[in-house]
């Protein structure tokens, strides 16, 4: 029984090994995604906004000369285990130039510190939101998409300041997403800014009641709620409670909370006093043209973080090209093409972007997700404003820096 | 496909394999020779991963430490930290019966991964903490990967030969005892929760080992890796599958799990590539079978516990076969 397994393990090895040897002149990528496992959900997505971006070079002309971009599908399953397993197969086995993905942030940190740094290959990932992701020891080959979660809430810090906004008590889920904009928030109104945060605490989600928690909230005299929290779970029931009891006078939500469920429940006339911090962007002419070729391959432009994993796979395509196949210029030449200078390159841009890279001029990627330029880190800042909730929905008041 | 793209590939797989056989030899002195169902094998895993992270990474703000040790002592401590752990909870949950025990060590691990997940102060929150250093991490690629190989090599070495030595003794005897009839165990004497509680503090300690070693070989440690698919279920087959009672099967059953595991995603890859998204849970689907076949065709598992002592199955009147 013992070598009849062994022999089946040996068995899927030569299998492999025969497969994979008619390697044609292909220029292969990994897309690293949580397929199985928790976000199972929103993977599939992900990975056909990649294979978008792949399928449109190929359209046009393919990448160096001539030749195909192939994209190697790996299941990160949203852990470190998977995730390094996924990466070492991506680049030892199928020999990949660069990778996009893993999606989950332990899996990136897993895959960047035991394969891709030390294989030197570069690696961007469409949703790895870890602030950690940015203090990597990296050698500059570890890119992100989207913003890391510490921006949104620096930024929101800032503008909140600038509004002019005093004391505030502060309410945040205790999921990741949550704690991790609260602990950004906290550290640069009250550490860099000098504001006075009286209440910090973490609420549990589903709960009926919590008049508890927002009596203890605004023990400290603050006179505005901050909340970050879903609008359409648990952060709708902390507002209506928060209005109905009078608890504080203003109201500032981070992204989850711009939602429609709040309007729709609340009333517009309640929530004068209410603001949300958001992406924008979000009318962009990139995104357009991204929204409608996604739409042409069957897939719905609104699945979170299709954008950033398309501008991840396309910028993959870009840079690859730009360093002429070359594994080792792939992370330098990833900064090159999306730095703010140089001819504007749109999603699906291919063959413009091969004409001006192969004429040596500078092109700048502006993607669907936003603008990107990256900065030292490999990371983009995002591009966030704060909205009010106007007669026709939500409106923006500031851009956020 | 390169030659070295073939040897780092197989060095990364040893080097799982070996973290993994850690953990299971663990889970076997628990099981195999004591009888304790224990299914938060992801916990002592965290609590070792975490301990070893804080006490050798550089100093951080915002949490614990680090310390900035010798990997040496990171291990050392989470051996320590993972026992310590394990000795609360085993005086409290090792006087439930085995079913009951399982249910009690899913919660802790579960209670474990919570903590970890929201005490920023203790492991950095959800964010976990990374630039762990790896033993000659600053060396190449390949030859990084196969100093961490021998080291881990050493180690599982060294721990096979220590937990064998230990069941040939007298005490691998008499848990083999406790485990198969308690009431006589007791009857002679013996004091059968001590010992329960002995097999369960070993065994979290070479869990607790199995956890640092994976999370300097990823320089990261995150909640995430705290799955219990990943972290507890797939140890529990490699036993089952390499059968339980026996130190050798602890490891082959590591082995032959992980490259079945990791093998077949390149297998499955070679589909169409329309069923790139689908293909990926062929491979859940085969390691369900193939606990499903083992527990069907060979419940002792692929090496089975060796029979110790008088093995004479003859007596007078009774047919052996």
């Amino acid at each position: 029984m013992k070598t009849k397994f062994l022999t089946l393990a040996a068995g899927l090895m030569t299998a492999t090994a025969l497969a994979t040897v008619p390697a044609k002149a292909d220029v292969k990528i990994g897309l690293l995604g949580g397929i199985s496992g928790p976000i199972a959900a929103m993977a599939p997505a992900m990975v056909d906004a990649a294979q978008l971006a792949l399928q449109q070079v190929n359209e046009q002309g393919g990448i160096g000369a001539n030749e195909k971009l192939v994209g190697v599908v790996g299941d990160s399953a949203c852990n470190p285990q998977n995730g390094t397993d996924a990466a070492t197969k991506a680049v030892n086995i199928e020999g990949v130039t660069g990778i996009v993905g893993p999606h989950c942030s332990g899996a990136v940190l897993a895959a960047a510190g035991s394969v891709t740094i030390p294989a030197g290959i570069t690696l961007i990932t469409p949703s790895g939101t870890s602030p950690e992701i940015s203090n990597l020891e990296d050698k500059g080959t570890v890119f992100r998409t989207v913003p890391s979660d510490d921006y949104q809430g620096r930024a929101l810090a800032r503008t909140m300041k600038d509004q002019g906004y005093g004391k505030v008590a502060v309410a945040y889920l205790n999921n990741d997403y949550g704690t991790g904009l609260a602990g950004a928030f906290k550290a640069e109104y009250v550490d860099e800014l000098g504001g006075e945060i009286t209440q910090f605490a973490a609420h549990e989600e589903g709960k009926a009641s919590y008049r508890s928690n927002l009596a203890e909230l605004a023990k400290g005299g603050a006179d505005t709620l901050v909340i970050f929290d879903y609008g359409d779970g648990t952060g709708l029931t902390i507002l209506r409670q928060a209005l109905e009891n009078d608890f504080f006078d203003k109201f500032v939500g981070g992204d989850g909370m711009k939602s429609d469920a709040v309007i729709n429940e609340l009333g517009a006339e309640n929530l004068a006093s209410f603001v949300a911090s958001s992406p924008v962007g979000e009318k962009s002419e990139s995104l357009d043209m991204f929204n409608a070729a996604f739409k042409g391959v069957g897939g719905d432009p609104d699945a979170i973080f299709a954008n950033t994993s398309y501008d991840a796979a396309f910028l993959m395509a870009l840079a690859i090209e730009k360093a002429g196949g070359k594994k080792e210029g792939v992370a330098a030449a990833m900064v090159e093409v999306s730095n703010g200078e140089g001819d504007a390159i749109r999603p699906g841009e291919w063959k413009k972007a091969k004409e001006l890279i192969a004429a040596g001029t500078a092109i700048d990627y502006k993607g669907a997700a936003g603008d990107h330029n990256f900065d030292a880190k490999g990371d983009v800042p995002g591009t966030y404003a704060l909205w009010e909730v106007g007669s026709d929905g939500y409106e923006v008041i500031t851009e956020m820096k | 496909m390169e030659f070295l793209g073939l040897v780092n590939y197989a060095l990364f797989m040893a080097i799982f394999i070996g973290i993994y056989a850690l953990l299971a030899l663990g889970l076997n002195i628990q099981w195999g020779f004591a009888g304790l169902f224990n299914a938060g094998i992801a916990g002592f895993f965290a609590v070792g991963a975490y301990t070893s992270a804080i006490l050798t990474t550089p100093a951080a703000d915002g949490r614990i430490g680090g310390f900035d040790q010798n990997f040496v002592v990171g291990w050392i401590g989470a051996m320590l930290a993972a026992a310590l752990v394990a000795w609360p909870i085993g005086k409290i949950c090792l006087r439930f019966r085995s079913d009951y025990l399982a249910i009690a060590s899913i919660g802790i691990a579960e209670i474990i991964r919570l903590v970890i997940k929201s005490e920023p102060a203790l492991t950095n929150g959800a964010r976990g903490i990374s630039n762990i250093p790896r033993p000659f991490g600053d060396l190449g690629y390949t030859e990084s990967q196969v100093a961490y190989l021998i080291i881990v090599l050493v180690v599982l070495i060294a721990a096979y030969f220590l937990v064998e030595r230990q069941f040939n003794a007298p005490w691998g005897r008499m848990m083999r005892a406790i485990r198969d009839n308690e009431g006589a165990a007791k009857a002679m004497g013996k004091d059968v929760e001590f010992r329960r509680l002995e097999a369960f503090i070993f065994g979290s300690a070479l869990m607790g080992l199995g956890g640092a070693i994976f999370a300097h070989f990823n320089r990261s440690i995150t909640p995430e890796a705290i799955d219990p698919m990943v972290a507890t279920f797939l140890v529990w087959i490699m036993l089952i599958l390499g059968g339980s009672g026996n130190n050798r099967g602890a490891i082959l059953g590591a082995a032959v799990v992980w490259i079945i595991w990791s093998v077949s995603e390149i297998a499955t890859d070679r589909l169409p590539h329309e069923y790139a998204v689908q293909a990926k849970y062929i491979r859940l689907f085969l390691i369900g079978l193939m606990l499903q076949l083992v527990l069907r065709f060979r419940p002792e598992g692929l090496l089975p516990e060796p029979l110790r002592g008088d093995q004479r199955t003859t007596k007078p009147g009774v047919d052996p076969n």
